[in-house]
């Protein structure tokens, strides 16, 4: 349906541009400038929380996890998505990693008035861990305040990464939690409060007037939730200040407003199946297609030139092994590649190797044209290299299972090395990770070191040694990480962005309170 | 009164089978559907960030992994009580959200139900009349148009005439952009075009329908003879009256129209009625919130069946009499 919407709405819309060229300045309604115009953003649908503005049930985490805005949080995430303070004021881990100690600030008060101490937060953590709905908490024991400004966590087991998730925990008062209505009514410490909420329509946010950090210099954001094209009028109404839009639109025009493209690791790769598959169970293979593959084409033909290479499943994070980006695109190095490993053209053009011919299947899941994209575009590639790809819309019910023998498009990127480690490590019931067959002792013992580092710094080095054992092995080939476009009313100054995780929603105003207006 | 009863409770006991079945194929439908709640709900990037022990406690909170025959009567026997159960993505009880989601819609909903009834019947008596001549061409001309258009494809564009090119308009909602005061006129403003799409879909069939009966009618040998009386007011004593019954029919059948034309034409409008609950359910997996959803549509339609059934009796004498025989 979206691409004929589409279609017909850029039929309509250059009907519109031939009837109502110069009309369209009149009525729009132009910002005044200073701080105290309102803003309105526009997100899609699925980024309204259903359940509410409650941590318990998953505000601010999930696949696109994004500051909580209404609730304080013990860490955040810097810029370089380094570790930084909100609340904590210092943290510390034990030797043996299952003991964090956490201080806090002691002059910060929820927006009812009373003071935020390490009960509420040991509370927060504890209600969290019963009733999470999305986040993992599973490696939390219990949480307890040892007095007004500290925190100890018991973990379960050892999670050097437990500063990513304190960094999108929202910290609840315990003396006003009722799961009954906190999601609806949350009373929070952060930089906004909730003013208004139309279910199915609007969130209103009102900036905190005793807020302990800077002043919001953004007095009140409107979010709506509206469909793509939808959106898409919004904007051309004049009615949003910023609205999410995708590659497809990003060759129309809006008087008055500009296409912001931020940077993201929303990555999309494939995997090669280091076993089940004749093709890419021979190593050369894996390497030539990894050094094949022409990622540039890739962003101009599907992405509209909206992308950035990909080469790992972390690009840009700290724990990302940078020298993975120094594969070049070489078809030829690759064809080179594939004659040494014995695998010779044939008469059609397609190579052999002791009679197997070198076929096949790249599955994508149905319905996601950007994925079917790429499928294409990567099948266009292989026939280059001599290598015969077909592609296959799959469902998810199917695509766990193709997975395992078959070459499926993917799409990850998360603010946390766990995923590098769900994809790589051998899973605990499984002799091979969870996605995609591929079992390497030396990656799972450095990604365990890894989690069980003291160190948050010396953490990230062994991630990277990981990674620079995987890039020998290349069970998954990384492609490209998709941009995120928004049309943005000018005048209006966006702040600096963090690398957006997967999926477009709210980590779009984590830093709302500094953008301003020209 | 006997026969009334009668008829009632007939009616009723169908009517309990009739939302058994829809209930049954509606359960069925999801649980074979490939969508997987966890992926949709938490998002498959999240779930890779996630311990095997996690993705597990969201398996037994999504249901996953419990046999379908055994969720369908879980289900059931709670509905059987009154307990819709608890929408798993909004956590609030199914009721709740239903009657909250229904609040917003039937304002419009009925608005565009009277209003398509209406024109629809002028319209069609209209085309009926004046056969062959220009006034049928351009109604017959409007209602062919109308009904192979989309519905969400004419939502759009008259998003586009009147928020985008016009700006006289809102671009969707039911309430103002900002939080301004909701005043009943800026409710209506809101609701306008979401009801104007639906009447204007919704009046085609009924006038194409009453259009066909109309000429029917006045080929009858009894028209002919009333003309050949020189009878005046032929349309409104011969005509209207014989049209009535199947105008009727087609007034409480098209509730059903205009409830399912509302699931799409809400999502253009960013309207937060029962059709953008019944998306966000269907696509999200869950499943009481969709059951919910399904059981008291298919309730309300089956309900404005049985008003018209109910209605003929009072209108026709002759059903009446008819009913009373048996």
């Amino acid at each position: 349906m979206k691409k004929s919407t589409f279609l017909l709405l850029s039929a309509l819309l250059s009907l519109a541009l031939l009837t109502s060229c110069g009309r369209r300045n009149e009525n729009s309604f132009s910002p005044e400038p200073g701080i105290s115009q309102p803003l309105t953003i526009v997100m899609p649908p699925t980024s309204e929380p259903e359940a509410g503005f409650d941590p318990a049930f998953g505000w601010g985490a999930g696949e696109h996890v994004h500051e909580p805005l209404i609730q304080s949080t013990l860490t955040v995430t810097n810029p370089d998505l380094t570790i930084g303070y909100d609340l904590a004021t210092s943290m510390e881990v034990s030797a043996d990693g299952l003991t964090w100690t956490v201080t806090i600030r002691d002059d910060v008060k929820f927006t009812d008035g009373e003071p935020l101490t390490a009960e509420d937060v040991a509370f927060t953590y504890n209600i969290v861990k019963d009733t999470s709905s999305v986040n993992d908490f599973t490696m939390l024991e219990w949480a307890e305040a040892a007095d007004e400004t500290t925190v100890i966590f018991h973990m379960t087991r050892p999670f050097s990464i437990w500063p990513y998730t304190m960094a999108i925990t929202g910290i609840v008062p315990q003396h006003a939690y009722d799961p009954a209505t906190y999601g609806s009514n949350p009373i929070g410490s952060g930089r906004y409060k909730l003013k208004q909420w139309d279910r199915g329509q609007q969130v209103i946010l009102e900036y905190n007037l005793d807020y302990y950090g800077q002043q919001p210099r953004m007095e009140q954001v409107t979010i709506l939730f509206m469909e793509e094209d939808a959106a898409f009028l919004a904007v051309q109404a004049g009615q949003a200040d910023l609205a999410y839009t995708s590659a497809a639109y990003s060759d129309q025009r809006v008087d008055g407003f500009s296409l912001l493209s931020v940077q993201t690791v929303d990555n999309r790769g494939i995997n090669l199946p280091v076993r089940n598959n004749v093709l890419t169970a021979d190593p050369l293979v894996r390497h030539a297609i990894d050094l094949g593959v022409d990622r540039q084409a890739i962003i101009d033909h599907v992405l509209n030139g909206y992308g950035t290479s990909a080469y790992s499943v972390c690009d840009g994070l700290p724990w990302w092994y940078s020298a993975t980006a120094e594969i070049s695109d070489d078809p030829e190095q690759a064809k080179r590649v594939l004659d040494a490993a014995g695998w010779l053209p044939g008469t059609d053009g397609v190579r052999e190797k002791d009679g197997v011919r070198a076929a096949l299947t790249i599955h994508y899941t149905a319905g996601d044209s950007v994925r079917q994209g790429i499928a294409a575009e990567l099948a266009n590639q292989f026939k280059e290299l001599g290598i015969q790809a077909d592609i296959k819309g799959v469902g998810w019910d199917t695509a766990y299972d193709d997975a395992l023998s078959n070459l499926l498009v993917w799409g990850w990127g998360a603010h946390t090395p766990m995923e590098l480690y769900n994809i790589y490590h051998t899973a605990p019931s499984l002799d091979s990770a969870l996605y995609s067959p591929y079992a390497n002792k030396k990656v799972d013992e450095l990604m365990d070191a890894a989690l069980a580092c003291s160190d948050l710094e010396e953490s990230y080095t062994l991630w990277q040694q990981a990674q620079e054992e995987i890039a020998k092995d290349v069970p998954w080939v990384w492609l490209v990480n998709v941009d995120h476009l928004y049309w943005v009313r000018d005048g209006l100054h966006v702040a600096e962005q963090k690398l957006h995780p997967h999926g477009h929603g709210w980590s779009i105003v984590n830093n709302v309170d500094q953008w301003s207006w020209e | 009164m006997k026969h009334r009863l009668q008829f009632t409770a007939k009616k009723l006991v169908r009517m309990a089978l009739l939302l058994l079945g829809v209930s049954l194929t509606a359960f069925f439908l999801m649980d074979t559907s490939p969508l997987d709640p966890l992926r949709t709900n938490i998002g498959q990037a999240a779930l890779g960030t996630m311990s095997p022990e996690q993705v597990a406690r969201l398996e037994e909170y999504w249901g996953v992994n419990t046999p379908p025959v055994e969720r369908y009567l879980g289900w059931l026997g709670d509905v059987l009580r009154g307990d819709f159960g608890t929408s798993l993505l909004y956590r609030r009880p199914v009721l709740e959200v239903i009657g909250q989601r229904l609040r917003a819609s039937l304002g419009v909903l009925v608005c565009a139900w009277l209003l398509s009834g209406a024109l629809g019947l002028a319209l069609g008596v209209l085309a009926g009349a004046s056969r062959g001549r220009w006034p049928d061409k351009l109604v017959r001309g409007y209602c062919l148009t109308i009904s192979s258009t989309p519905a969400f494809w004419l939502a759009l564009l008259l998003l586009m005439v009147f928020a985008v090119w016009w700006k006289v308009l809102p671009i969707g909602f039911s309430v103002p952009v900002g939080g301004a005061d909701a005043s009943l006129w800026e409710r209506l403003r809101h609701a306008f075009l979401p009801g104007l799409t639906l009447s204007v879909t919704g009046m085609a069939g009924v006038a194409l329908h009453t259009r066909e009966k109309v000429v029917d009618v006045l080929d009858s040998d009894y028209i002919l003879f009333a003309r050949a009386r020189g009878e005046k007011h032929i349309l409104r004593r011969h005509v209207l009256r014989s049209v009535a019954l199947p105008a009727i029919t087609l007034q409480f059948a098209s509730v059903g129209e205009i409830v399912g034309g509302s699931v799409l034409v809400e999502q253009v409008f960013s309207y937060p009625g029962l059709g953008q609950a019944a998306v966000a359910a269907g696509l999200g997996g869950d499943m009481p919130l969709l059951l919910g959803i399904t059981v008291i549509t298919a309730a309300i339609v089956f309900g404005g069946n049985l008003i018209a059934d109910l209605l003929y009796g009072m209108i026709d004498p002759r059903i009446r009499r008819g009913a009373a025989r048996k």
